[in-house]
């Protein structure tokens, strides 16, 4: 049991070491990151993934409102819903859904990518020609996908409301104006920031998750696929408990 | 003895069988007939279509068109459960070895056996037979991982054996082995398939696997069915 | 379209087999439990926490807001409670679960099929739908609902907690369950059904699909959790609309 126990601690130190030191290299390489990876990056892990954030958006904002509705009509706050379900949606769920569906999306794509690139050996190879691969390919993945990941929440936050709106319309019948009276005269620009900060923080969470899980890969297939899992699983990890340390600031910061 | 032949002799064919995976054309308008008894050897550059159309004669993977025969009966027109059963006559020795290795050697080389619904003690009783022949009887209960390739491809014998089937496949058995290896498990192969119909795809013919009848593919086609010079 | 058409076909292509194949082979109880238990531990850590820390940010989120509208937060507690109970902690187990179970199930299918072992178990006569898939169906559709328990448990405890010390306030308010009927249990119960069944066929499909060498393998992980999130979203969504729709 004590021995369990120190086995936890101690793989959970080594991660957390793992986390510092590719976050303080990718930070030390800012300057001198490699444009194209970096591009390329930002191409496949934004680009490639916007029909999925797109179709995640709908369906968060649509649910949103039917959850919420059932309340605001049982409660005679009809009139309130563009502002409840957009606060919902800006502070906590827009955020959060995101982020678990990027984690798969995003994570396990990018661990798998760097658990090959380390199994086939080619992350030694660079280094065996005098060239550095973390700045060459691992540095601009965490800030690709970080980038990646808050570009597509801000679009997701725009087309979530839109279909918040729409599903207000035909499941409360309130009409579109209405909606968006309540949406803009209760909800102020720190609402927005406070959720794409939220955003901001979980792609960079999940840019570094995945990469570390991605470099620690050993061994063949087997070792992918655990590489790939353990990265969307420890980036929801990572998604909640940021959000429980992001909030209380947040909620004081932007009120 | 343990290794002969339990299964019928088995006459194999392929009908102008094609096999699509999505865009890749891996089998392209085969039709080839393997006699019963008999030993071929099936060459090619990688990616040609030799796994693929080693398995779809195993019944592994479906003809996208055309068909596979065993002896009189067409593959797809027998239901799963009867395909299932006559899949016995065949072993196969994968590229991969495909040994679990959360399993002991042992219960590896048991598994077809227990799964067909072998007595357990005949189960271990066949299984140390065929280890024996294989010269791996002081490995049962070590785990696959833990073994050698040459050893790890000797496993793989046992298992493709261990069901006494009457066509032995083997899917580049060579793979990874150094020189003197390859010269064991190839002369275990012939041993083996004393009696049997013995399919063996190799990039390039070898003298460690000497088999009277090559076919060539190439880019999903059979372009040469030659016997060798 | 076909993107979305692969999503939800395959699984249920592979829903038709898996019923086909417990009705040839029965049910393999062993790794069915087997099954269970691997989920079971896997999964309630993340769940319980995940949900943990939920319940106590919306709170937190709630008290902001209530501070500035209505002044007093314990008012909202038992409708707070129903809608823990009824949409958000069905929806956040399910999504967590489809990244956790989605992501376990497919690497391990996808890597056996890759090292040619589900053709292995084929010719060992083995039916890898009924050795593989079927026990996972089922451990999960049983194991969903209990985690959805304690994952609801989980984030009410906390919630309550949060609002008695933090803000100094009646928590109990937050457990009060005097909102909570019998169309709120079903909705939450059908949700963690379905999403228990899809899970696991999401992932095995896209596993058993793996074809080449280890890229396919983390391709295939990749959608897996994708599809298997996605398909939670889209279940919850059609579900809380019929219990609108039915007005319950």
């Amino acid at each position: 049991m004590i021995r369990a126990l120190g086995a936890f601690g101690l793989s959970g130190l080594r991660l957390t070491g793992a986390l510092g030191l590719v976050l303080a290299r990718t930070v030390l390489h800012l300057p001198s990151l490699d444009r194209r990876e970096l591009l390329r990056s930002v191409v496949l892990f934004g680009y490639g993934s916007l029909p999925l954030a797109l179709l995640a958006a709908i369906l968060i904002g649509s649910t949103v409102v039917l959850q919420a509705g059932v309340y605001a009509v049982k409660f005679g706050a009809r009139l309130y819903t563009g502002w409840a379900a957009g606060y919902a949606l800006m502070r906590e769920f827009g955020p959060l859904l995101l982020g678990l569906v990027m984690a798969a999306r995003i994570g396990a794509r990018n661990a798998a990518e760097l658990a090959l690139l380390r199994i086939n050996g080619q992350l030694e190879g660079l280094r065996g020609i005098s060239l550095d691969p973390f700045r060459l390919l691992v540095a601009p993945r965490v800030v690709g996908s970080a980038v990646a990941i808050t570009a597509l929440g801000s679009v997701t936050f725009l087309v979530a409301v839109a279909f918040e709106a729409i599903a207000s319309y035909f499941s409360l019948k309130l009409p579109l104006r209405v909606f968006f009276e309540s949406f803009s005269d209760m909800l102020r620009q720190g609402d927005l920031v406070g959720g794409l900060v939220k955003t901001l923080a979980f792609g960079v969470a999940i840019s570094l998750v995945s990469t570390v899980a991605g470099l620690r890969a050993r061994g063949g297939a087997a070792g992918v696929g655990h590489a790939s899992a353990s990265a969307v699983v420890l980036s929801c990890a990572a998604i909640f408990s940021l959000d429980l340390l992001l909030t209380p600031f947040l909620t004081r910061a932007f009120s | 003895m343990c290794a002969s032949p339990h299964h019928p002799p088995l006459r194999l064919r392929t009908e102008r069988l094609s096999v699509r995976f999505g865009e890749v054309l891996a089998v392209d308008d085969v039709t080839v007939a393997v006699a019963a008894p008999s030993r071929v050897l099936v060459t090619g550059p990688a990616a040609s279509g030799k796994t693929t159309w080693l398995k779809a004669l195993a019944g592994l993977v479906r003809p996208t068109s055309g068909e596979v025969w065993w002896g009189d009966d067409v593959v797809s027109a027998l239901s799963p459960e009867e395909r299932r059963a006559r899949q016995a006559a065949f072993g196969m020795i994968f590229q991969s070895d495909a040994l679990f290795d959360s399993m002991s050697v042992l219960d590896n080389v048991t598994l077809p056996l227990v799964k067909r619904g072998v007595p357990a003690a005949e189960a271990l009783r066949r299984a140390g037979e065929a280890l024996e022949q294989v010269g791996l009887s002081a490995a049962a209960e070590r785990r696959p991982e833990t073994l050698s390739g040459g050893m790890k491809k000797r496993v793989g014998v046992a298992r493709a054996i261990v069901s006494r089937p009457s066509v032995l496949l083997a899917d580049d058995p060579f793979a990874g082995l150094d020189p003197e290896t390859e010269r064991s498990v190839g002369a275990l192969l012939l041993e083996v398939s004393e009696g049997r119909t013995l399919v063996a795809a190799l990039p390039d013919p070898s003298p460690s696997l000497p088999l009277p009848r090559v076919l060539r593919f190439d880019a999903g086609r059979l372009v040469a069915d030659e016997a060798p010079r | 379209m076909t993107a979305l058409l692969r999503t939800f076909g395959a699984p249920a292509v592979l829903f038709g087999k898996a019923l086909g194949a417990l009705r040839r082979h029965g049910l393999d109880g062993r790794a069915t439990m087997l099954q269970l238990v691997e989920i079971g531990s896997k999964s309630m850590l993340l769940i319980a926490a995940g949900l943990a820390f939920f319940g106590a940010v919306m709170v937190t989120i709630a008290w902001a807001q209530a501070r500035k509208y209505t002044g007093n937060v314990t008012v909202v507690g038992p409708a707070y409670f129903e809608l823990m109970l009824r949409e958000f902690a069905p929806l956040l187990v399910a999504v967590l679960a489809a990244s956790r179970i989605g992501a376990g199930t497919s690497a391990e299918l996808a890597a056996m099929a890759v090292n040619e072992q589900l053709e292995a178990l084929e010719l060992s006569a083995a039916d890898p739908i009924a050795e593989l898939v079927s026990p996972r169906l089922v451990a999960s559709v049983v194991a969903l609902p209990a985690l959805l328990v304690v994952g609801t448990a989980a984030s009410t405890l906390s919630a309550s907690l949060v609002v008695t010390f933090a803000f100094g306030a009646d928590g109990g308010a937050f457990t009060d369950a005097r909102f909570v009927d019998a169309p709120d249990v079903a909705c939450a119960l059908i949700k963690a059904v379905l999403c228990g069944a899809f899970i696991p066929l999401a992932a095995a499909a896209r596993g058993l699909a793996a074809r080449g060498g280890a890229p396919a393998v983390g391709e295939a992980v990749t959608a897996a959790v994708v599809d298997a999130s996605i398909g939670c979203l889209l279940i919850d969504f059609v579900v809380a609309a019929a219990f609108l729709l039915a007005g319950v």
